[in-house]
């Protein structure tokens, strides 16, 4: 994915403002600024929820605006931070809607879809509770599911939205570490936007650090992460070690 | 489908078959089933020509419009993500009603184009609701609110033509009070070509439906349009409310308190949900004519009357229950 001097204004205020990079492929890259820095907005311009006004995205060489949605859900598998389902729609059902863009409306599953799931579903440690609905599952456990069924979709590209948000802090772990393995193991390009500094410098292999709508820093996480760069990006100084060969920010 | 959804269904029908029988042989006019069944198929009877020209119309109308109701309902409250959207609160119905009244007032000779007409009455009606109350997304309250109001000014101008016409036109006024004592075989014919033509439309979206469900953001992450969704879902809850409108008259609580009840059931998929909706809306319906005709006998209620002097404290029950569940 690439994208081009991207812009984007709600009415007269500029949220995105002349921005681009490279998204490197099979790799985990990750988004992290201030609230307001634009992060949510260029989410969802990348994930077509915002209508570009200026620049380009692309994705594998074509312009995501001529990419249809059916088209762009073959390739993209997106995970927004907020979800709702009805409370009495089992696991495996849910999982399922990933394989509505391979497929036509009224038909039923075959072969491929149901093997697909199946692989979802064990691959995101849901496959145990398949049978439940989600009203009987923990917040952890919902947030697996909506990965699964993201993975259903069979994509090359898995966006995600702050996908740590409401979480205690072992479903965080446990879901970045689910994202990671995901990343390694079905060789899926990670993109995600973090609020967490010391996770995404742990769990990425790229960093964008991002304030007013622009790029401030990008790259690898040791290479990027300064004392400078926390201080422009979230407003204040903060001191960081060095451990295991890479950098961490203390933030007391 | 599990035991207990089947066990429901096979429950419910049979209640509503129980219902028929006894709506039919109920009133001034009692004819035992044996003289009912020779009257219809085999020889000529006054009363049960009476009872087949005057009782049966009605039923038969109870129980289209009770479906075709709970139905329209069960896609608006998916379309909106309200569950306290109904045709009649949120002025779809009265919008049709109105269209149909000037028809049926200036144009008789319409009259069997008048559904089509109270069609696009609906859908101006759900046009201007949609584009009133969205901003960035349905926000549940201002639907009920917007609702409120268009319905009011429906109503206001409906009544008002009524009023001003010397209520010479029966027909108008029929439609206006939701009376279905004197619904002939024409009505029902009328109701029911486009009734059936609703349901199995209902039937084509009810997948449509369950996606509604998710967020609007991740249904289009799977590569499903959501403005398709709500527009294919929403033509078809117009054409169910307003045929029905036009014909029978406006109704109101109907397709909130079916929907909900047939929830607690048997749940929220739509695939099972629609169906289950179709029969206890035929039930209840026809309970609400039925009681209306033997409550206060020889006078009769209008089923529209009972329906909301029981769906009031319905809805305000819900509305309490719904502000502890989405008031965070």
């Amino acid at each position: 994915m690439e994208i081009k001097n991207l812009e984007f204004s709600f009415k007269t205020n500029k949220v995105i403002n002349d921005i681009s990079f490279k998204i490197e492929k099979g790799k985990i890259t990750t988004i992290i600024g201030a609230n307001g820095c634009g992060k949510s907005t260029l989410f969802n311009l990348i994930t077509k929820n915002l209508k570009v006004q200026k620049g380009e995205i692309f994705l594998e060489g074509e312009n995501i605006k001529n990419i249809s949605l059916k088209n762009f859900a073959k390739k993209v598998a997106i995970v927004h931070q907020y979800n709702t389902a009805p409370a009495d729609i089992t696991v495996e059902a849910l999982v399922g809607y990933g394989r509505l863009v391979h497929k036509s409306f009224c038909k039923g599953y075959n072969e491929e879809d149901e093997k697909l799931i199946e692989k979802a579903l064990k691959a995101t440690g849901t496959y145990s509770y398949k049978n439940k609905t989600i009203s009987e599952l923990s917040g952890g456990q919902k947030q697996r599911v909506w990965i699964a069924m993201a993975l259903a979709q069979n994509t090359k590209y898995l966006l995600l939205d702050e996908p740590t948000t409401y979480l205690d802090i072992k479903y965080q772990i446990e879901i970045l570490r689910l994202i990671k393995c995901l990343n390694k193991e079905f060789d899926i390009t990670v993109i995600m936007v973090l609020h967490d500094i010391n996770q995404a410098i742990y769990y990425s292999d790229n960093i964008i650090a991002m304030k007013e709508g622009k790029i401030i820093g990008a790259g690898k996480p040791y290479d990027v992460i300064t004392r400078d760069l926390i201080l422009k990006t979230y407003g204040i100084e903060l001191n960081i070690e060095e451990m295991n060969n890479n950098k961490y920010v203390i933030p007391i | 489908m599990n035991k207990k959804t089947i066990f429901s269904f096979v429950i419910l029908s049979l209640m509503l078959i129980l219902l028929f029988l006894y709506a039919v042989n109920t009133g001034s006019i009692k004819v035992t089933y044996i003289e009912l069944i020779k009257g219809i198929f085999f020889e000529h009877n006054e009363d049960v020509s009476t009872i087949i020209d005057l009782r049966l119309p009605r039923i038969v109308i109870s129980i289209l419009s009770g479906a075709a109701l709970a139905v329209s309902g069960v896609l608006f409250q998916a379309v909106l993500k309200n569950p306290l959207a109904d045709p009649g609160i949120i002025g779809i119905s009265s919008a049709a009603s109105f269209v149909s009244t000037i028809i049926v007032a200036f144009f008789p000779h319409l009259f069997f184009f008048s559904p089509i007409f109270a069609f696009l009455g609906g859908i101006v009606s759900c046009v201007l609701v949609y584009s009133l109350s969205h901003k960035g997304g349905f926000s549940p309250l201002r639907i009920i609110l917007v609702g409120i109001a268009i319905n009011a000014v429906f109503s206001g101008l409906t009544s008002a033509f009524s009023t001003m016409s010397g209520e010479e036109f029966t027909g108008a006024s029929s439609i206006i009070n939701a009376n279905i004592s004197m619904k002939t075989w024409e009505d029902v014919k009328l109701l029911a070509v486009y009734t059936i033509i609703g349901l199995i439309m209902s039937f084509f979206v009810s997948s449509y439906c369950n996606l509604m469900a998710l967020e609007n953001k991740t249904i289009r992450g799977l590569g499903v349009s959501v403005h398709k969704l709500i527009i294919l879902i929403s033509v078809t809850a117009v054409l169910l409310a307003s045929i029905n409108t036009a014909i029978v008259g406006t109704i109101s609580f109907i397709g909130l308190i079916v929907p909900h009840l047939s929830r607690l059931m048997i749940g929220n998929n739509h695939k099972v949900l629609i169906p289950f909706s179709v029969i206890l809306g035929a039930f209840i319906m026809l309970l609400a004519d039925t009681v209306g005709r033997l409550i206060a006998y020889p006078y009769e209620i209008s089923p529209a009357i009972i329906m909301s002097v029981v769906g009031g404290p319905f809805f305000i029950i819900l509305l309490i229950r719904s502000d502890s569940k989405y008031g965070n």
